[in-house]
């Protein structure tokens, strides 16, 4: 119960940082990087596009600034709800660090999980925009269960774990109709059942290489409509597991708001078939 | 016999050469397609570069790079740059971009702040959103030369 109150809560808030900031913009404590190029907070923390990091780094800090993030997620599927809230710090277009906070409701089957989420991630080289090859980050993200009762209970052999990954990301200016297209890529290494929400690992197998992609057009500078990909593992004989998959429209009214929605088809999880539904995410950035 | 078959060849190849010559001669007379054209002529270009500087001026920052730079013979360099870059008749021979911005601790948050500006102005002086996208993808390479020799 307090749980869900400090989950409503933080959502108040982010909520609140947003109106403030749509309000004020004030374009003095924006990051100077260009509109979008932050991409939007991904369910578990770090920069991304809602499934999948991507490997621009978080708000619109550029060289010697700094850029801090907090987004508040929800996920309405079938038999499930998602609710996440979360914050990013950009170093200087070097570092991002994020935390995230997951609640995951079986609606159907009873109960809750909950999971933290610890990212760092770090460019590598490059730029969206400007090089030829884009921008290269590698990043990790140690998560831990709660409460490990229930993916014990599924076969999962850990209640903790961490995902390390890969990711590039480009803009190809004028690539569509005179719009411009960002496309990413990213490769995780992963023992997550779920993401983490079922565990880790189990009797169908361990840590594995995993392949994410997305493409999404910038139909104006502000507004940016896609698809995401996000291929899982399938550890655990008693829960199948299914890929990810996403259409993404993600609105950036300023530097400072961003509001994502998308439709979901995330597969069979936890025992009950064919998840799908919707999902909205609200970013302030400053 | 053999020799009017050659000539014959060689009068048909002129002709399809020249034509062709001819034809894209004429297409690059009427064709509207090019960038230079569909940003609104050079007319639009130098408005886009007077707009710009005015946003810089703007930019305690930024206009520091500009403190020892004619105005008027960079607004005319960058113009012609603009032209020559978006297939218009002109063609820039000032200095390459790693030289014309070499020492100058140019960083990245500055780079972004001018390629913000240079899109504002070119929305205000109504270039379409496609144009837009297609100039800044052609400057887009120029990050690496004029970050060179920072």
């Amino acid at each position: 119960m307090s749980r869900h109150l400090f989950s409503k809560r933080c959502l108040a808030f982010t909520a609140c940082l947003a109106l403030i900031a749509l309000l004020t913009a004030a374009p003095s404590v924006a990051g100077s990087r260009i509109l979008g190029t932050g991409a939007v907070s991904a369910i578990e923390g770090a920069a991304g596009g809602g499934l999948s990091p991507w490997a621009v780094l978080t708000s619109t800090a550029s060289e010697s600034e700094l850029g801090v993030t907090a987004s508040a997620t929800r996920a309405r599927l079938d038999d499930y709800r998602l609710s996440v809230i979360g914050t990013s710090v950009n170093i200087h277009d070097r570092m991002e660090f994020s935390i995230a906070r997951q609640t995951f409701e079986l609606t159907t089957l009873g109960g809750e999980i909950e999971q933290d989420i610890y990212g760092g991630k770090a460019r590598l080289f490059g730029d969206v925009l400007y090089h030829p090859l884009g921008i290269w980050s590698v990043g990790v993200l140690h998560k831990r269960l709660v409460d490990g009762t229930v993916p014990t209970a599924l076969g999962a052999d850990d209640t903790r774990g961490t995902d390390a990954y890969i990711s590039a990301s480009k803009l190809l200016f004028n690539a569509f109709l005179g719009r411009n297209v960002l496309v990413n890529g990213t490769l995780r290494n992963t023992s997550a059942n779920q993401g983490g929400l079922l565990g880790f690992g189990g009797d169908q197998g361990g840590r594995d290489w995993v392949a994410e992609g997305s493409v999404g057009v910038f139909i104006t500078p502000n507004w940016i409509v896609g698809t995401e990909y996000r291929q899982k593992p399938d550890n655990l004989s008693v829960a199948q597991e299914d890929d990810w998959q996403s259409l993404y429209s993600a609105y950036f009214f300023n530097k400072h708001v961003s509001l994502t929605g998308a439709w979901l088809d995330l597969g069979d999880i936890a025992g009950l078939p064919s998840q799908r539904g919707g999902y909205v995410s609200l970013q302030a950035a400053f | 016999m053999r020799l009017t078959d050659i000539s014959a060849r060689h009068l048909m190849l002129t002709c399809v050469l020249v034509s062709a010559w001819s034809l894209s001669g004429c297409a690059q007379r009427h064709d509207t397609s090019t960038l230079y054209a569909r940003m609104g002529g050079q007319a639009t270009i130098d408005a886009v570069v007077e707009n710009l500087l005015y946003r810089i001026a703007d930019d305690d920052e930024v206009v520091s790079y500009f403190t020892n730079t004619n105005i008027d013979l960079f607004a005319t360099s960058f113009a012609t740059q603009l032209c020559d870059i978006s297939d218009g008749p002109c063609r820039y021979e000032g200095p390459p971009m790693d030289r014309a911005h070499q020492t100058m601790g140019i960083t990245d948050a500055h780079f972004n702040r001018v390629v913000a500006y240079l899109d504002a102005a070119m929305q205000e002086e109504g270039v379409p959103l496609s144009a837009r996208n297609d100039m800044l993808g052609r400057l887009a390479p120029l990050y690496e030369e004029i970050m060179r020799l920072q």
